[in-house]
């Protein structure tokens, strides 16, 4: 008698399943696919900031040996909007509103062919005034970037919103602002700034479109949401969108950058229809720097009340966005700014104005953490600021308003588990913070050139999906082969997360199988069951309890079959290591592929293959921006501790403690993985990156002077889970993905203020910045 | 236009026959060409001469009284050099703040200084060594060499006294008798990998608790790699007290001319030739 014991995957160290191709070189990008038949594009940009075009000549860009087609807005008179405000075409024709903007584009039989081309072209501008500050937009008299467009929503607010350059607002209130301030007993406000930074994926942007004899177009994209882009394509190009199939190559990198439709995609298209033959556009470095979107630039004020006893009073927030020229996923970061400003703590009164403005700059989009960053770097700083008036510790502050789990919130978000507090308690606890922070405060007048600091920010993030579409789900088709191999089909995208691996973890955890038994298929339309896309850390959560439903269905079917066969009750039985076992005792009862082949080669002739579409229990949230967004939120503390050269200004991170709230650990090697990338992105963000847009022109689109964090800077990192084990998370866990990089700029401010006495409220905090700070605090 | 010829010869001789001809584009480590070719700032010529098969380019020795290093020797070569160990220690230190080791095995000292990039590596320690340029020319069939101090080689950002048909052959680095101490101090976002905001090279030889010969070179602060002879006369033959620290640094902060950058304004970089023209000094004072 074989007797299997009980096993469990989850929480295990798991390598992706995408690792070995990763690692050996295999994995095919979209730069390596080609096509039979291929062309290669090319896109001509702005050379000016804000222009009216005169004319664009392309008869001798047509005559290059080579070329196969040019196109210009003339040639595509029936091209229509796109992105999230519908405010650009594709191709531009009357005008230039920045210098990202696409004039020609070029298929040709080689990449060379194709960029010789765009040296032919003609272009005559007429320089229209430049709009590139953020503040002079909303002047009155300032130029109007988009003439003629409707009103925006915001109508409580009849003096921004009537400004034609106003791109959106959004506005939330709850209590009584006047109470929380007549309450308090101490009160600090500032105004911060945060910069553009580009997400540096290292696969760089790019598409490859082919249309077929019968009209149906495929494209090879590395979108991130392949079922939303399917309705918009088709929308944009005013074809079915049921013709449409995306395939998505491995994807090198996302990050929230290809949550858009960017004008390349259609172009790509257009050439692919003007040409008749599969046409590739992938972006140079340089392009990616200059014609991909940013992080949200902010420039926001925040005031924030306590009483003596150390509780907070209220909040008033209000920020000027630079929307760039046209419209994207950026304008809305503050729908996620507004959760960090109305609810990380219990705060009875809050006031909440955004605007978000038309320039001549760069426009940004989403960019993990989707303006949380920004929002957590004005919230963080003011709890120290505000504990520091107090004389209370930073910590107690924080645990003094933290939120409870089961609260519900004025902005109408319920906390069903909330690890805030014990985040917060392990990671001062492992970093010995109050020690530290005590000391260094000590020490700040002390001779020595090199000041060391510790400085903590804690972060509320949705953890459970994030209800901004008509649907939030993921759908899932399983099946199991006549050998038990399972093959996985489901809408949720891997963009190297590792999605594909966790998902693949509960799936046999439910099916009693290893790992080596399940295949993956996620990235093609045609084959796979609807989801959302991959964004808002989403994928683990609504992707994992859609495939542990599809499991599960599939669980029932075996287990039904196996306690016929074996007359007995079906909860008598389990799936374990790839066979039918007695539940208690682990007893072998048979294979789990000879009990399949026994279902499929009999007088039932069934298969297993199941599916389930999940669609989480949250709620839109009304005009009011009150809610339950998500099915569960995620929470953490990152402490940083840092040491400040004040000869130089270099500010060195030294160590990060961090505590996450992840519900459950699902694979420690994945989550560890994320949440380290993400410190380190939090830090280039705090420190070193920084795309310099001096008057509409991007000075640094190349990695010589645009500066990621490189291995010898990252800080020691000691990183702690708490798991709360969410009631609906998969097997209890939540989302992780943008978590890890949205404190560590406040937390470094806090830090550099520890430190040295000086608070900084603009980022990045980069030595010569760092250094001027000391020396106008020095006088 | 492109590159019409492509020459890779073996002997110094063949090389200057090339050069001879005009519009010759001269390819060593191509760790600066290339990039600058790609961005559009170099126009390559009509003739591309590849010199990485010269041997009588290669190789590092002393010799006559000086350290003689082959204008193709790597970054990786020097910094394993035990005779650039011995006679130029500051140039070592520069080697490793070099860039990656992937450019450091491509990237030559005689490309380095023929780029003649104010914030180039190289140059500053060089500077400090009173290093002479070596450079050969055939001009009527016949190799005729002459030789140039470094400071005087160097002549505007990317500019050098180098003539077209000329090549820079090797370095030259006089020996010293007595005992020296050498620093090199480069500040970027990174410890290597960067372009230098400043760079600063010292040396000097000990007499006791002074100093004597005293050299100091900043990088990045000017057109091209200088010499601050205020700082120096500051500390020639002076004790190194705290006020003598100061007074050089000062001296060093008025000589320098940087400008305003992506990297960084002027006033940050006096600032920073300031405190660590002091650091380094106090590092030297307490050593």
């Amino acid at each position: 008698m074989t007797v299997i014991a009980k096993e469990s995957l989850i929480g295990k160290r798991v390598a992706k399943l995408d690792a070995p191709e990763k690692a050996s070189g295999r994995t095919r990008y979209v730069h390596d696919l080609d096509l039979p038949g291929q062309l290669h594009a090319r896109i001509l940009r702005s050379s000016r900031v804000h222009a009216r075009i005169v004319s664009i000549d392309t008869s001798r860009a047509r005559a290059l040996p080579g070329v196969h087609a040019v196109l210009t807005a003339a040639d595509v008179p029936w091209q229509r909007p796109l992105g999230v405000g519908r405010d650009q075409l594709p191709l531009k024709g009357d005008r230039v509103r920045s210098l990202r903007d696409e004039i020609a584009a070029v298929a040709a039989e080689t990449v060379e062919i194709a960029e010789a081309a765009l040296r032919l072209v003609d272009v005559v501008y007429e320089d229209l005034p430049p709009l590139t500050d953020v503040r002079a937009a909303l002047a009155p008299g300032a130029p109007v970037i988009h003439e003629g467009r409707p009103p925006t929503k915001g109508a409580e607010r009849p003096d921004a919103a009537s400004h034609p350059n106003v791109a959106m607002t959004f506005d939330y209130a709850q209590g009584d602002v006047a109470a929380g301030e007549a309450a308090s007993d101490v009160v600090v406000d500032g105004w911060f700034r945060l910069h553009y930074v580009t997400h540096c994926c290292m696969g760089v942007s790019g598409m490859i479109a082919q249309f077929d004899a019968t009209g149906n177009l495929t494209l090879h994209s590395n979108t991130q949401v392949p079922f939303l882009h399917k309705r918009e394509f088709a929308e944009i190009l005013g074809i079915d969108p049921g013709r449409i199939r995306i395939i998505q190559p491995p994807i090198g990198g996302g990050f929230g950058s290809k949550l858009d439709i960017y004008p390349f995609e259609p172009i790509c298209v257009f050439l692919a229809k003007a040409t008749g033959r599969p046409v590739k556009l992938v972006f140079t470095r340089e392009e990616e720097f200059l014609a991909s979107p940013t992080r949200q630039p902010v420039l926001l004020r925040l005031t924030s009340g306590a009483r003596r006893d150390g509780t907070l009073t209220f909040r008033v927030c209000e920020t000027l966005h630079d929307n760039g020229a046209y419209t994207s996923w950026g304008a809305t970061t503050p729908f996620v700014m507004m959760q960090t400003i109305s609810s990380l703590y219990r705060v009875p009164h809050v006031r909440y104005h955004t605007t978000a403005a038309y320039t001549n700059n760069p426009y940004a989009g989403s960019f993990r953490g989707y303006g949380n960053l920004q929002a957590t770097f004005a919230v963080e700083q003011q709890m120290d600021e505000l504990a520091e008036k107090l004389g209370i510790d930073p910590l107690a502050f924080r645990l003094r308003n933290a939120q409870d789990p089961g609260e519900v919130t004025p902005q109408g978000m319920h906390f069903r588990t909330c690890g805030l507090k014990e985040c917060l308690a392990t990671a001062a606890g492992a970093s010995g913070f109050l020690a530290k922070h005590a000391a260094a405060r000590a020490a700040q007048r002390a001779p020595g050139r090199v000041k060391r600091g510790v400085g903590m920010a804690s972060m509320l993030h949705v953890g459970g999906g994030a209800k901004i579409y008509p649907s939030d789900g993921c759908g899932t088709i399983l099946k199991i082969d006549d050998f038990a191999h399972v093959t996985l089909i489901t809408g949720a995208s891997e963009i190297g997360q590792g999605s594909e691996t966790v998902l693949a973890q509960l799936v046999c955890e439910e099916l009693g199988v290893p790992l080596d038994a399940i295949t993956v298929v996620n990235n093609d339309t045609d084959i796979t069951p609807w989801d959302v896309g991959v964004h808002a850390s989403r994928t683990t959560f609504i992707g994992g309890n859609s495939a542990i439903g599809a499991a599960r269905k599939a669980k029932a079917k075996i287990l039904a079959a196996a306690a016929r066969s074996a007359g007995c009750a079906e909860a008598e039985l389990d799936l374990r290591g790839g066979h039918i076992v007695r539940a208690a005792s682990g007893e072998a009862v048979t294979t789990l592929a000879k009990l399949l082949r026994s279902l499929h080669f009999s007088d039932r002739a069934e298969l297993v293959m199941t599916t389930h579409y999940y669609e989480p229990p949250s709620r839109h949230q009304d005009a009011a921006y009150k809610g339950d967004v998500s099915a569960a939120y995620a929470w953490a503390t990152q402490v940083v501790e840092v040491e400040v050269d004040t000869d130089t200004g270099v500010v060195r991170l030294v160590k990060v403690t961090g505590a996450h709230d992840v519900g459950r650990v699902l694979n420690r090697l994945g989550i560890e993985g994320q949440i380290e990338g993400g410190i380190v992105m939090g830090q280039g963000y705090a420190l070193t990156e920084d795309l310099v847009v001096d008057h509409g022109v991007v000075r640094n689109p190349a990695f010589r002077d645009y500066k990621l964090v490189t291995a010898p800077e990252i800080p020691a990192m000691d990183v702690h889970f708490i798991e709360t084990m969410d009631g609906e998370g998969p097997q209890g866990a939540k989302g992780v993905g943008e978590a890890p990089a949205i404190c560590m700029a406040a937390a470094t401010a806090n830090a550099i203020a520890n430190a040295t006495g000086v608070r900084l409220r603009e980022l990045p905090f980069t030595p010569e910045k760092v250094y001027r700070a000391l020396r106008s605090a020095a006088g | 236009m492109s590159v019409e010829h492509y020459w890779a010869p073996r002997t110094l001789d063949e090389a200057l026959g090339h050069l001879a001809g005009g519009d010759v584009t001269i390819l060593a480590g191509g760790t600066d060409l290339m990039p600058q070719k790609n961005a559009g700032r170099v126009r390559l010529g009509r003739g591309l001469l590849n010199l990485s098969r010269v041997d009588a380019l290669r190789g590092v020795a002393v010799e006559k009284g000086c350290l003689r290093i082959g204008a193709l020797a790597t970054i990786t070569e020097l910094l394993a050099h035990a005779a650039v160990r011995e006679h130029a220690d500051v140039l070592a230190q520069a080697c490793d703040r070099f860039a990656s080791d992937q450019l450091r095995n491509a990237a030559t000292i005689g490309g380095n200084v023929c780029n003649a990039s104010p914030a180039g590596d190289t140059l500053v320690p060089l500077l400090v060594l009173d290093a002479e340029v070596e450079l050969a020319s055939r001009p009527n069939g016949s190799v005729a060499t002459r030789t140039l101090p470094l400071a005087a080689f160097l002549t505007g950002p990317g500019r050098t006294a180098r003539a077209p048909h000329e090549l820079l052959v090797a370095l030259r680095v006089p020996l010293r008798r007595a005992p020296a101490v050498g620093r090199f101090f480069k500040f970027g976002t990174r410890p290597a990998l960067d372009i230098s905001t400043i760079s600063i090279g010292f040396a000097a030889s000990r007499d006791g608790g002074t100093l004597r010969d005293v050299r100091l070179a900043y990088g990045a602060v000017a057109p091209v790699p200088m010499r601050s002879h205020a700082a120096e006369a500051a500390l020639d033959g002076a004790a190194l007290t705290d006020a003598t620290i100061a007074r050089a640094a000062a001296a060093a902060r008025e000589d320098v001319r940087p400008i305003d950058d992506v990297r960084a304004s002027a006033w940050y970089r006096r600032e920073l030739v300031f405190n660590m023209t002091r650091r380094i000094l106090d590092d030297v004072a307490h050593a």
